[in-house]
């Protein structure tokens, strides 16, 4: 700490810290324009211009000097009054001064100075800009007549984002914030640089010309897309949500956001959205009366055994845990699942036999306090853009290494040092073996491991596993996986991530075991900057586990449910808020088992494929227009309460469950908010929260460990076959499941699906950039439009799912890898 | 009678020279060319070398004046990795030419300081980085460089002193703004050239986040002299006991000779126009001059006296900055003179802050018109605002660029108070 005087008053301030920091910690605001906390020092408004008595008549910028013992510091002196207004007057002097017309007026800083600063005389006059505006794309509108030249844009989309879409162009009075060869903004559309835009040179323009900004009630809200739990501001006006804020003190995230979290909301009120309940008659869906539809469905629910239901990640867990107390209790069968069944078994089956617990042993912010962060895939950061963040912060500022196993590079790759090791598809649970085999040999693993559960049947079954064997199947070199094994042991902290989620089959339980091998033989658990993180797919996928909604041994999984259906022993299934037919592997298949089910009730948003075949389709409600808890990836409990009204002929799912709790002649509960004390007391690391705390704080849930090596079985190589691409699927970067088909920002950017391949691959089968080819694997074919990218390795091609128009799932019957053939 | 001083005036810098031509390795090397660095290899320790040139009170010839020796003991020698040193050889400023003369006439003289210097600070890679335009510079410096190279002074070992350097000759894209220290590293890089945040400086981190000294062309070049003839001796080259060493002064304007010599710092103002200089051409009288390049205050009549020193042209007001003199006679509007000027720095503004990138433009703005005789009776107070403020810019480039406008206000209010008053230039018709 030292000691300072700032405007007469004696404070402490850390060494550290700037002037500008210890000016806001001891209360004194110092105006800022180019300054963001989250951000390098830049230094170039010259707004924060203070003296300082031992810089004798000198006026120094407060964000980028750093203090110093003994300094005398005035923030306000009539010179430097003077001076930050003379710099108001210059940055006036071009702008367009259209705040009648611009969407960031009342929000924004240029304004808001000049009238704190009383800029009130036009003394300077001079031309103003003529830049073209850029509307290139649907998202973000670029004004650069308004450009202030902050840089925060550019700083963001860099320092953070780690695209760099923009940056400064020109020099002199010219200066301007450009993109590539001076061409439209074409990017990831994550919106961080309106964010932080002081001005309206940045604006989001599906709000354009909606509301002005105090008119618009600031709603704080928990994303619904994916298990990140990034924290939201919504702007709400009129019942409507019109555009989310930005509040960078908001979340582990300080308010950043990715395109599906930043442009994702309209489907809240979207116009497709259901507004009755529909009941089949005749072969038609009719609208009908709650009352009336619950009646049938009720009716249909006492079956026992023959019901089964699929749940939803996206519900709370109070909707979760109703759903599963109405089955197990109300209706009597033990058959429910959610996820498709197998992409949460790397933490039901996995991380339960691995670590004797369903959650993960390390949270997103032990991210920042790692020293090597070991990434499966480089899909987690399309799955977890904000993820994706923290690690391109702790890759770019904090010098973390970063390694990565992938079939195919990413952004991720791209960071500076990082490596990837591009493995073939599917060897990923072999290549995680032959690392815990070459940490066994060369001596790698902490002292006490022997005496850990499990250890002589490894150590036994990876004989099988020698960096040599695996590296002719998987591709990579026996030195390549032994130099991954010796840097992951031999760093002080070492982190895994890997995303599950529909998309990615083989991130199954025998790969979470593989991964829980490796932190457990090295020691790498249980201590700040260690452990796996497993990024679960959607808002509250950990919530479901947490709950336990998935079948225990004497139920159905949700694979099981679908040939039961099938077959007839399934009479009744019950769906909320999945829509299996585009989202499950093998769309005949899925088709098949739900047109055979006697009765299909499907509780939705909207009118989803799955829907459409419903025999009783109820309306729902969005995260929104609920209150209730999520848990991220991490398990951090949060708590939403209701951003807007629910639409009145609609139900959340609780109300939904509970009506049909008591028409089965059950007890309901009385408030979402007794019931959650019921799971608080009921759930491991959930004691003690209640909506109350959680309103106030989140919390996260704790996770006891008790470590187990396990075995895991590789699936079989994937033999390649003349003539044929193997095809991967998973998450596109705009997309989260099949909800943000919803979204208009997701579908601006990424309207459709399509089929990622080499460039090798496209020149030998004579294929180009955006043709459209026909993909042909023995379950079906689909037409999609082609991407060569140079990210993907030769042989791979990559089909995102989430696309009801081009389900992947028509040419995927779950395989972790597929055998395609591409023709034009 | 100043002639003669001239001719028995100890040279340095241009003791070398060849008329009309650059002087060759072997010239060099058979006029006691590298013995500085032979010596310095074989019988001195860096740090030696370092005392020397803190004790010769070396000041950098780049424009700042900063002591050279006291620059260098900011580089910590205990971080791990390399260190650098870079040659500015950016000269860009209007009105100075001395590097471009100096290295078109004997480029081997910055190669063996940049040896020293390297030797002194533990460099093993330095850079001389020119600008785009000097091409017989660079041609003579890669000659020289190749030369230095052959005979043994540069690349692995050099005369098995276990000492080893390469040095690299980077040719840029040429903007003003390279000049400027931090951005020049930022240029080397190969990112756009914006100036860096001070603190850290550059000696602390630098290319690429490593301990790096930017030196001047000519303060390079001093360094075999300080070695070969000592500290004291080289101090003593120059006219006052205060000042140390010569100087290139690059004269331009309205005298007889506009040419660079090599003289000793502190001498007068006057005795250079009238000794080297030749004088004011027939028909002018000495109006004003810049003295140190295109940044500097003007200085007038009143410091005709002034030795031409970095602390005593400071004290009158200005700098010492490059030696770049330019000269005015009585035909000289002076506003127009400092339109020109900030044309030039209103172009070559990186963009990057507020104060420089609105301001320059605004105050050309204001100039052109108080010129085209549209003045406004505001005028002069805004430039005032502007002298202040611009002061208090992100890098030196903005107040250098209003240092002829404060000299303008300070000298020639009148004149431009005229250009408001009467709505026209006095001069029009009259510019020569
Ligand atoms: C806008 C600007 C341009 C500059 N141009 C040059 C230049 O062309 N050559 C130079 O040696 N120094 C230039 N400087 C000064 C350098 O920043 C630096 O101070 C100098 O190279 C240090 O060398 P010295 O210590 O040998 O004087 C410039 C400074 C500014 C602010
Ligand atoms: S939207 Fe995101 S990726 Fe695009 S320019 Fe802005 S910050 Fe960069
Ligand atoms: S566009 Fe906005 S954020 Fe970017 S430099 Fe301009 S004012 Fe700053
Ligand atoms: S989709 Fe995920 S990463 Fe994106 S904003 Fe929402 S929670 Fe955050
Ligand atoms: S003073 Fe001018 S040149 Fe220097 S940083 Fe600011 S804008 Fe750039
Ligand atoms: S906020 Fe400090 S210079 Fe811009």
């Amino acid at each position: 700490m030292v000691n300072l005087t700032i405007d007469d008053k004696q404070v402490t301030a850390p060494k550290t810290a700037t002037i500008y920091e210890a000016a806001k910690m001891n209360g004194v605001n110092i105006p800022i324009l180019c300054h963001d906390k989250k951000l390098k020092p830049f230094g170039a408004c010259r707004m924060c211009l203070v003296e300082v008595e031992q810089m004798k008549g000198r006026q120094i910028p407060a964000c980028t000097t750093p203090v110093t013992e003994g300094m005398i510091i005035r923030t306000s002196t009539p010179d430097i009054v003077k001076a930050r207004k003379m710099v108001l007057e210059l940055l006036l002097l071009n702008h367009p001064l259209d705040c009648p017309v611009c969407d960031k007026a009342g929000d924004c800083d240029l304004q808001n100075l000049t009238y704190e600063y009383k800029v009130d005389t036009n003394r300077f006059v001079d031309e103003k800009f003529h830049h073209e505006i850029d509307y290139n794309n649907p998202l973000i509108e670029r004004d650069m007549n308004r450009c202030v030249l902050c840089g925060k844009c550019a700083r963001i989309c860099d320092e953070i984002v780690s695209f760099g879409a923009l940056t400064f162009i020109d020099r002199g009075i010219e200066t301007k914030i450009g993109c590539e060869f001076e061409d439209g903004l074409n990017c990831e559309f994550c919106g961080s640089c309106i964010s932080v835009c002081p001005v309206g040179s940045l604006l989001a323009r599906p709000f354009k010309f909606k509301a002005r900004f105090w008119s618009l009630t600031k709603q704080k809200s928990v994303c619904g897309y994916c298990g990140t739990g990034c924290n939201l501001t919504l702007g709400v006006k009129d019942n409507k949500v019109l555009t989310t804020l930005y509040d960078e003190n908001q979340g582990f995230h300080k308010g950043q956001l990715c395109v599906r979290g930043r442009f994702g909301y309209q489907f809240i009120n979207s116009d497709k959205r259901l507004t009755s309940p529909l009941v089949r008659r005749n072969g038609r869906l009719i609208e009908a009366s709650w009352e009336e539809a619950l009646e049938v469905v009720a009716a249909r629910l006492k079956g026992g055994n023959s019901v089964a239901a699929l749940g939803s990640s996206r519900l709370t867990n109070e909707e979760l845990t109703l759903f599963k107390k109405l089955m197990l209790e109300n209706v009597g069968s033990s058959n429910f699942d959610h996820s498709a069944g197998y992409a949460h078994s790397a933490l039901t089956s996995g991380f339960a036999r691995s670590f004797g617990t369903t959650a993960s042993p390390a949270s997103i912010l032990d991210i920042q306090k790692t020293d090597l962060l070991f990434v499966i895939k480089t899909d987690s950061y399309e799955t977890h853009p904000v993820i994706g963040f923290e690690i391109n912060m702790a890759v770019k500022n904090r010098g973390i290494k970063l390694n990565i196993i992938s079939d195919k590079r990413g952004k991720l790759s791209k960071l500076p040092g990082a490596n990837t090791f591009v493995h073939k598809p599917g060897s990923e649970v072999s290549v995680l073996n032959a690392i815990a085999k070459s940490i066994l040999d060369d001596k790698l693993a902490v002292g006490s491991v022997d005496s850990v559960q499990g250890y002589a049947e490894l150590a036994e079954a990876l004989k099988a596993y020698t960096p040599e064997a695996v590296s002719a199947l998987c591709g990579l070199t026996a030195e390549d996986i032994k130099k991954i094994a010796r840097e992951y042991a031999s760093a002080d902290k070492a982190l895994i991530l890997f995303p599950i989620g529909q998309g990615y089959v083989s991130h199954n339980q025998e790969m979470s075991c593989a991964v829980a091998n490796l932190s457990i033989l090295t020691g790498k658990l249980g201590k700040e900057g260690c452990g796996v993180l497993c990024m679960s797919e959607k808002n509250n996928s950990q919530g479901a586990v947490d709950m336990g909604f998935f079948p225990r041994a004497d139920g159905m999984n949700a694979q099981q449910i679908l040939d039961a259906c099938k077959n007839g022993s399934v009479k009744t299934l019950f769906v909320a808020g999945e829509n299996p037919i585009v989202s499950y592997p093998d769309k005949s298949k899925v088709t098949t088992a739900l047109e055979a089910v006697e009765f299909l009730i499907v509780s939705e948003l909207f009118m989803t494929e799955t829907a459409a075949m419903a025999d009783v389709v109820l309306p729902a409600c969005s995260f929104a227009e609920k209150d209730g808890t999520f848990t991220s990836t991490d398990r951090r409990v949060q708590y939403v309460s209701p951003s807007i009204r629910k639409n009145s002929n609609c139900k959340t799912d609780f109300e939904i469950f509970s009506a049909l709790i008591s028409k089965l002649g059950g007890q309901t509960p009385v408030s979402s908010s007794l019931l959650f004390s019921e799971i608080s007391s009921n759930t491991d690391g959930y004691a003690g929260m209640t909506h109350v705390s959680l309103r106030k704080e989140s919390a996260f849930a704790s996770v006891n460990v008790k470590p187990k090596l396990i075995v895991p079985k590789a699936s079989a190589a994937v033999s390649s076959e003349p003539g044929k691409l193997a095809m991967v699927t998973g998450s596109a970067l705009y997309h989260s499941g099949t909800l943000s088909q919803f979204g208009e920002g997701p579908m601006h950017v990424c309207p459709e699906a399509y089929v990622e391949m080499s460039r090798k691959d496209a020149a030998n089968l004579k294929i180009h950039d955006k043709d459209i080819v026909t993909v042909s694997s023995p379950t079906g074919s689909l037409k999609l439009n082609v991407k060569v990218t140079a990210r993907i390795p030769e042989g791979l091609v990559f089909v995102p799912y989430h696309f009801s128009a081009a389900p992947v799932n028509a040419i995927w019957d779950g395989a972790p890898v597929t055998m395609v053939s591409l023709t034009k | 009678m100043l002639c003669f001083r001239i001719l028995f005036m100890e040279q340095v810098l241009f003791k070398h020279n060849r008329p009309g031509r650059m002087t060759t390795f072997d010239e060099y090397r058979s006029e006691g060319g590298f013995v500085a660095l032979a010596r310095a290899l074989a019988g001195m320790s860096p740090d030696e070398v370092q005392q020397a040139v803190i004790d010769s009170g070396m000041r950098g010839r780049g424009g700042a004046g900063f002591p050279t020796g006291k620059k260098w003991s900011f580089v910590p020698r205990n971080l791990p990795g390399p260190r650098y040193l870079i040659c500015n050889c950016d000269e860009m400023e209007p009105g100075t030419y001395k590097d471009r003369v100096l290295l078109e006439r004997n480029p081997h003289l910055l190669v063996e300081g940049m040896a020293l210097a390297c030797y002194a600070l533990g460099v093993q890679h330095a850079f001389i980085f020119i600008r785009r335009g000097y091409e017989q510079a660079a041609d003579n410096l890669r000659l020289a460089v190749a030369a230095a190279h052959g005979a043994g002074f540069l690349g692995e070992n050099v005369r098995g002193s276990g000492f080893s350097l390469e040095l690299d000759i980077h040719q840029s894209a040429g903007r003003y703004i390279c000049g400027e220290e931090t951005a020049l590293i930022n240029a080397l890089e190969g990112i756009r050239a914006n100036p860096r945040a001070k603190p850290p400086f550059p000696a602390v981190k630098g290319l690429w986040g490593q301990p790096t000294v930017v030196n001047n062309v000519e303060t390079l070049a001093n360094i075999p002299s300080i070695i070969n003839g000592g500290p004291a001796w080289w101090k003593g080259l120059a006219a006052t006991p205060e000042a140390a060493g010569t100087k290139l002064f690059c004269i331009s304007g309205h005298v007889v000779r506009p040419e660079c010599f090599e003289l000793p710092l502190g001498m007068k103002l006057g005795e250079i126009i009238d000794g080297p200089c030749g004088g004011m051409r027939p028909g002018s009288t000495f109006k004003a001059c810049i003295p140190g390049g295109a940044s500097t205050p003007y200085l007038t009549k009143l410091h005709w006296d002034v030795p031409m020193d970095f602390d005593p042209v400071a004290k009158a007001g200005s700098r010492l900055g490059t030696g770049g003199i330019i000269v005015f006679d009585q035909s000289t509007c002076m506003v127009a003179a400092t339109l020109n000027l900030i044309r030039f720095f209103a172009r070559e503004s990186c963009g990057w802050c507020t104060p420089c990138r609105e301001g320059l433009p605004f105050v050309r703005h204001i100039l052109e018109r108080i010129e085209a005789g549209q003045g406004q009776a505001g005028d002069i107070d805004i430039l005032r605002e502007h002298v202040r403020l611009l002061n208090h810019a992100f890098c030196a480039l903005a107040p250098g660029a209003m240092g002829p406008v404060d000299g303008l206000l300070n000298h020639f209010e009148d004149e431009l108070q005229e250009h408001i008053t009467a709505q026209r230039c006095p001069f029009e018709g009259t510019h020569s």
